[in-house]
């Protein structure tokens, strides 16, 4: 009897939890598809495809994608060039400075975003960065460096060393060694470190509003413009467009970023 | 005898290796850091600066553009500013809705998150799959789009209310109150809190579960004797990361709260971008900082107990 109980609370529960975290968006992706709607009825008065045709024939939203496409992989590439060396190192070697650089690097994802990029802009305008493609890209890797760093640092360090010296004293050197047993063992944490600052980029909205408008719109700062000027049908579509490469994201690598690799990567040891 | 002149090379080889590894891991680990300190840590100290008065050097474009700035004379900081904000009502009620906020959604984002761990490691099934994959979803929405979800859903002619209507019921308008803040907050802090706590929680070993329950604890017993104290340093990893992100967050409280009160993030981009009072703006981003910091520091006690813990120290 109170197993039944219980059960149906549970049920209850995961349907609370559906309707809180599924409804928004569900009621959001209606509207793209309505005509118009009269409150207080459950679905529109007539459905339409017109606000998907408004998008695509606007330039300015056509140019906003583009740029979200151009920056998002170009950040995840310079981020990882940049931060991917350095995870190896934290897993790897033991060299002076290393926790002061592992709480460098917490502390600086501490520090409130937006009080950082009005920090940044005095500093932005000495080196001539507002309003160029450069001055974004350093926004945007900034807000990837914590992912890049510590998830791959974590993927190494559970590289079991004695593979490695097994490789050696095999003869292999230590190139051969890193890209024939480190890096495939440790590559589904990289993944998911680049699908996490992939995703940071192509979300990163404030700092691209400050340094980029009116030269450099992306989706996400379209979406403010388009929330005060356009009526909502059109942000509804805006929106699933956005939220398209997140999805297939996720149902891409689900399993890695479930199975422990995220959760791994935000302990510091 | 041979074996230990044949051993000696490999020490030293290794003693040597580890040497080079000194200064090849710091080369390696510098660029991010480079990066960090060029582009976070200056302009930080520069903005530390400027709201103690200092307006030369590269503070000085900043310092003319903005209004109401307090200038320091000499070498002598001024707090003017901070005293401003200080015995500011606005910024004070300001500051109150920002804690409270940030209390609230810590702690309904961990509750959620323990609760969705727990039935995953205990129950597990279908349910236990559909609970923790629909607390990852809000991961792979942009914030903005959840911030404009979030309003039409809880807005005047929102579902709720159409539901409710439905039923000749009348239901609260949400939308552009602090109560929208808090679920917003909620809502795009929980993956990341159940992706720890879950992980937290699975590393518990079932054979102590076990042992736990031979013994003739109840399930909560277990729970709250056992499992949780096991996996404390994670579920205190994932506290702290919510309580920082809320803290510092914008998005959330710009689209879907009010005008005022309303979280300090927005009061930053408002004095800095609205009142062109950048002075003012960099004041309130060091007060959020201060706060972000005293929870910062529990975040890194509680990594390194556990480093310790593990004989990684």
């Amino acid at each position: 009897m109170a197993r039944t109980g219980s059960r149906v609370l549970v049920v209850v529960f995961a349907g609370v939890l559906a309707l809180f975290i599924i409804g928004p968006l569900a009621w959001l992706a209606v509207r793209a598809f309505a005509a118009s709607w009269t409150y207080p009825n459950l679905l529109p008065d007539g459905w339409t495809f017109r606000w998907w045709s408004v998008v695509f024939s606007d330039q300015a939203l056509g140019i906003a994608v583009q740029n979200s496409l151009f920056f998002a992989p170009i950040t995840v590439l310079a981020s990882a060039v940049i931060c991917l060396p350095a995870a190896y190192a934290f897993a790897r070697f033991e060299f002076p400075g290393r926790r002061f650089f592992l709480i460098g690097v917490f502390a600086a994802n501490a520090f409130p975003k937006m009080g950082l990029f009005v920090s940044l802009a005095a500093l932005f305008y000495a080196l001539n960065l507002m309003n160029t493609i450069l001055g974004i890209l350093v926004v945007h890797v900034l807000g990837t460096v914590v992912f890049m760093t510590w998830i791959p640092a974590a993927a190494f360090a559970a590289v079991p060393r004695s593979l490695e010296e097994a490789a050696r004293d095999a003869g292999a050197s230590t190139l051969r060694t890193f890209f024939s047993v480190t890096l495939p063992m440790a590559l589904p944490g990289i993944l998911v470190a680049a699908i996490m600052s992939f995703l940071a980029s192509f979300d990163e909205a404030q700092g691209t509003y400050l340094v980029g408008t009116p030269d450099y719109m992306t989706m996400p700062t379209q979406m403010y413009s388009l929330v005060l000027n356009y009526p909502t049908q059109v942000a509804a579509v805006f929106s699933i467009l956005l939220a398209i490469p997140s999805v297939a994201l996720l149902l891409a690598a689900h399993k890695h970023i479930v199975g422990g690799h995220l959760a791994e990567g935000f302990q510091i040891k | 005898m041979t074996a230990e002149v044949e051993a000696r090379p490999a020490v030293v080889r290794l003693a040597g290796r580890a040497a080079s590894g000194r200064s090849r891991g710091f080369l390696m680990a510098l660029p991010p850091m480079v990066l960090i300190a060029m582009f976070i840590g200056f302009p930080v100290v520069l903005a530390f600066g400027f709201s103690l008065g200092f307006t030369g050097g590269l503070n000085r474009t900043v310092a003319l553009i903005g209004q109401n700035v307090h200038a320091a004379h000499g070498l002598a900081p001024t707090f003017s500013a901070y005293a401003e904000m200080f015995t500011n009502a606005r910024f004070l009620g300001d500051l109150f809705v920002t804690v409270v906020v940030t209390l609230i959604s810590t702690v309904l984002v961990v509750l959620l998150a323990l609760g969705v761990g727990l039935y995953l490691k205990f129950s597990g099934g279908l349910i236990g799959k559909v609970l923790s994959t629909l607390a990852v979803v809000p991961l792979f929405i942009p914030v903005v789009i959840a911030s404009w979800a979030i309003l039409g859903f809880y807005s005047a002619n929102g579902f709720l209310r159409s539901v409710a209507a439905q039923f000749g019921l009348g239901f609260p308008v949400w939308s552009y109150t602090l109560v929208t803040v808090v679920i917003g907050s909620v809502w795009t802090s929980l993956p990341f809190a159940t992706l720890l706590v879950t992980s937290g929680l699975q590393a518990v070993p079932q054979a102590m579960i076990d042992a736990a329950r031979d013994a003739g604890a109840s399930f909560w017993r277990v729970v709250v004797s056992v499992v949780v104290p096991m996996a404390g340093v994670p579920i205190i990893i994932a506290t702290t990361f919510t309580a920082i992100g809320v803290l510092g967050s914008f998005t959330v409280p710009y689209f879907t709260g009010p005008n005022s009160p309303n979280m300090l993030g927005v009061d930053m981009s408002n004095y800095f971008s609205s009142f062109n009072q950048p002075q003012q703006a960099v004041v309130i981003a060091f007060v959020v900082f201060a706060m972000a910091s005293g929870i910062a520091a529990v975040y890194v006690w509680a990594n390194f107990r556990s480093a310790k813990e593990s004989g990684a120290v």
